[in-house]
């Protein structure tokens, strides 16, 4: 499924509350957030339940989706990413609703003005320059969030390797923006 | 250390979800303040997003699209004025109940329970402090006002992040003073089997850097 069919389908969602379209698009990105959750280091018991929580709050909050804002696989990631952090914190003492601070950033005047178009360009233009495998590792890093020893022992090259990789990548990264 | 490439990690590690709570406030506050680091973080979320969208599956065992839907209707938007994460935390920062360490010099303390020191520090007009270097890093964050050491000056919204081979003097702006956060890390100490080798070959290494 393609970006602007992601979005077709989230206007049904938010506008129409469409049931049929917010299964095609359950169907979709369940086994996906799920896939998330399990190799950002979760129990299948607690994937699920997680992906449940995200695809909730999805068709809850359909209505804050802006797509002049972000795609909606970008706003679907932070969710989740955000689910993720809570869950981990979850034993931790903090009494303050950090999600709530994190949202701020989907509503927060300052991004009404960032160009959209800037950021498509940028993330593009990153995706030409990195390589297959550098993509690979950046995916490992951080949407996986595994740590450089194990993506040394996934991939099978030195700990050191990998570290001068990461930051070989950043560096390019850092060039582009 | 190059210091561009360390607040982009930071922003980096904030869009992935790494950090804990201290670092992640501290993040979120500079992205808040910063709307190139903001930018910045729309830009590798955007590429996260990516890499969901285009991840493998992992079938789903029990769960169906209808346990998703709760009711019909939408969830209310609360009304949000203040979403500047630290002052939704320790309230508006001329209210803060400021601890004066010494004359020019207060610090306040949120209790946030985490390995990482995060404080609040008030410095007055033309107040400095005297030269120092640090054990772990050290980000400090502006808040209000600027201060400048032998690297630059810093306004709000901008980041200095300094490791320990950092030695430097912050001096206050003359007129406004300034307010930053600040998280001083604990020093690495490393654990387990070969924690003593470890231990041992960072402190010589801290000798070459």
């Amino acid at each position: 499924m393609n970006k602007l069919e992601l979005e077709e389908l989230m206007l049904r969602i938010s506008s129409g509350r469409d049931e049929m379209a917010f299964s095609t698009l359950f169907d979709f990105l369940a086994p996906k957030i799920n896939a998330y959750f399990i190799q950002n280091g979760l129990l299948p018991d607690n994937s699920e339940e997680l992906t449940q929580e995200v695809l909730s709050t999805v068709w809850a909050k359909s209505h804050q989706y802006d797509a002049s804002k972000a795609a909606v696989s970008t706003w679907v990631y932070t969710i989740a990413r955000n689910k993720k952090v809570d869950f981990l914190r979850k034993n931790s003492k903090i009494d303050f609703k950090e999600e709530d601070i994190r949202e701020f950033l989907y509503d927060n005047n300052e991004t009404d003005k960032i160009n959209e178009g800037e950021v498509k360009d940028q993330v593009a233009r990153i995706n030409k320059e990195l390589d297959k495998d550098q993509q690979k590792m950046i995916k490992m890093n951080f949407f996986e969030n595994k740590s450089h020893k194990k993506i040394s022992e996934e991939l099978e090259i030195p700990l050191g390797t990998v570290k001068s990789r990461i930051r070989h990548i950043l560096i390019k990264m850092q060039r582009i923006i | 250390m190059n210091g561009i490439l360390v607040k982009n990690q930071l922003v980096f590690d904030f869009a992935s979800g790494s950090l804990g709570p201290s670092k992640s406030l501290l993040a979120s506050t500079y992205l808040y303040l910063n709307s190139s680091a903001s930018k910045l973080n729309l830009t590798f979320e955007n590429i996260l997003g990516d890499n969901l969208i285009e991840n493998k599956d992992v079938p789903i065992k029990t769960l169906k699209y209808s346990d998703c839907i709760s009711d019909n209707s939408h969830e209310k938007i609360s009304a949000q004025k203040n979403l500047n994460p630290i002052t939704k935390l320790v309230g508006p920062l001329n209210k803060i109940n400021w601890k004066q360490i010494y004359k020019g010099f207060s610090e306040f303390d949120p209790k946030f329970q985490d390995d990482d020191d995060l404080k609040l520090i008030k410095m007055d007009p033309g107040a400095s402090v005297p030269l120092h270097s640090h054990g772990g890093k050290e980000y400090i964050l502006v808040l209000s006002g600027s201060f400048c050491d032998e690297f630059g000056t810093y306004q709000k919204g901008d980041i200095q992040i300094n490791d320990q081979k950092i030695k430097h003097t912050p001096i206050a702006s003359n007129d406004e003073g300034c307010i930053c956060l600040t998280i001083t890390e604990k020093d690495v100490i490393f654990f387990g089997r070969y924690g003593s080798f470890l231990n041992l070959f960072t402190f010589i290494k801290s000798f070459f850097k």
